[in-house]
């Protein structure tokens, strides 16, 4: 929900961007002896449509706003079920350093075995 | 209580300076391209001369498209203000995201930990073969007070069915040295190694 209200937010910024884009074509096509008419309709369409969206937009967030905040700071934290993972992660952790010294335990002592093995003379 | 007076007060006089700032800039924006629109109109009959008016429409039209640029660039500053805003105040979608990240947190902790469970009822199982392995061969060295882990299972299996385990349980006792004490001891004292690891788990 928070997520849906910013990207909301960041499409009003585009639009401001395409009001001062249009605002800046009209300027440029008067500016010319022979104005395209049509051209000079569309970019004015396209800029009474976006500072309409701009303004509906923002005045419903404010809106929006003006109902749901309090003033008083938020309390809630994920802290305790952060620190719960963590244990888990480092119990884990943990399990895998002691599985890797048995394991090299156990290698060192089929090394040895072996290394028996080769230096007892063979049976005849 | 005079301190949540001033706190309202001042959230709804911010509310109220966006809302301004708001219709300022939309109005801004609409009024100067109007002017400018206007003022591009060449009329034929003029106060002053045709070069210092045109002197003028130019210097009035910079100005005009300035404040349009200056209106716009205040409406994005809304926006960051408003998101600013969002993000501290909107309590609903804050405690959602809470909400979220909880739940994301404790999944991944009761799968890691059910994942650390089975590993370590695997390595139970590996550890009592190794356990019987070892202990029936003749290079184990254990006195009479501790009993491997395979011989206290068997054991506590023969007290929990007599009739079926008791043929088995006789065949052991005759390798297995042990006071006679101990079989009434339900909880017998397990090789050290074996058990210790297993609760640091």
């Amino acid at each position: 929900m928070a997520n849906e209200r910013l990207r909301a937010l960041e499409e009003v910024e585009k639009e401001i961007a395409t009001i001062l884009q249009c605002a800046g074509n009209i300027v440029l096509e008067l500016s010319k002896d022979k104005h395209n008419a049509s051209l000079l309709d569309r970019q004015l369409v396209q800029f009474q449509g976006s500072v309409n969206r701009v303004e509906s937009e923002l005045s419903g967030q404010i809106r929006y706003l003006t109902q749901v905040a309090t003033g008083q700071p938020h309390e809630g934290s994920t802290y305790s079920a952060r620190k719960d993972c963590q244990m888990a992660l480092n119990r884990a952790e943990y399990a895998k350093v002691k599985l890797g010294e048995l394991g090299r335990t156990c290698e060192v002592m089929l090394e040895q075995q072996q290394q028996q093995q080769q230096q007892q003379p063979p049976l005849t | 209580m005079a301190t949540q007076r001033v706190l309202p007060q001042s959230k709804e006089s911010l509310l109220q300076n966006y809302n301004k700032r708001l219709k300022d800039d939309i109005r801004s924006i609409l009024d100067n391209l109007t002017e400018i629109i206007k003022t591009a109109k060449i009329e034929d009959e003029t106060q002053v001369a045709r070069a210092t008016q045109a002197e003028q429409d130019h210097y009035e039209m910079h100005v005009r498209a300035a404040n349009i640029v200056r209106a716009g660039e205040s409406l994005m500053k809304l926006v960051s203000d408003l998101k600013q805003f969002l993000i501290l105040n909107d309590f609903p979608s804050v405690n959602d995201a809470i909400s979220l990240q909880n739940q994301q947190l404790r999944s991944l902790q009761e799968e890691c930990d059910k994942k650390l469970t089975s590993l370590r009822d695997e390595i139970a199982i590996d550890l009592y073969e190794l356990e019987e392995e070892y202990y029936s061969s003749s290079y184990s060295q254990w006195d009479s007070t501790d009993l491997p882990l395979y011989e206290a299972y068997r054991r506590r299996d023969s007290w929990a069915s007599p009739g079926s385990s008791c043929s088995s349980t006789q065949g052991d006792r005759e390798d297995v040295e042990g006071p006679p004490s101990q079989e009434t001891n339900p909880q017998h004292h397990l090789n050290g190694h074996g058990t210790s690891s297993i609760e640091k788990l």
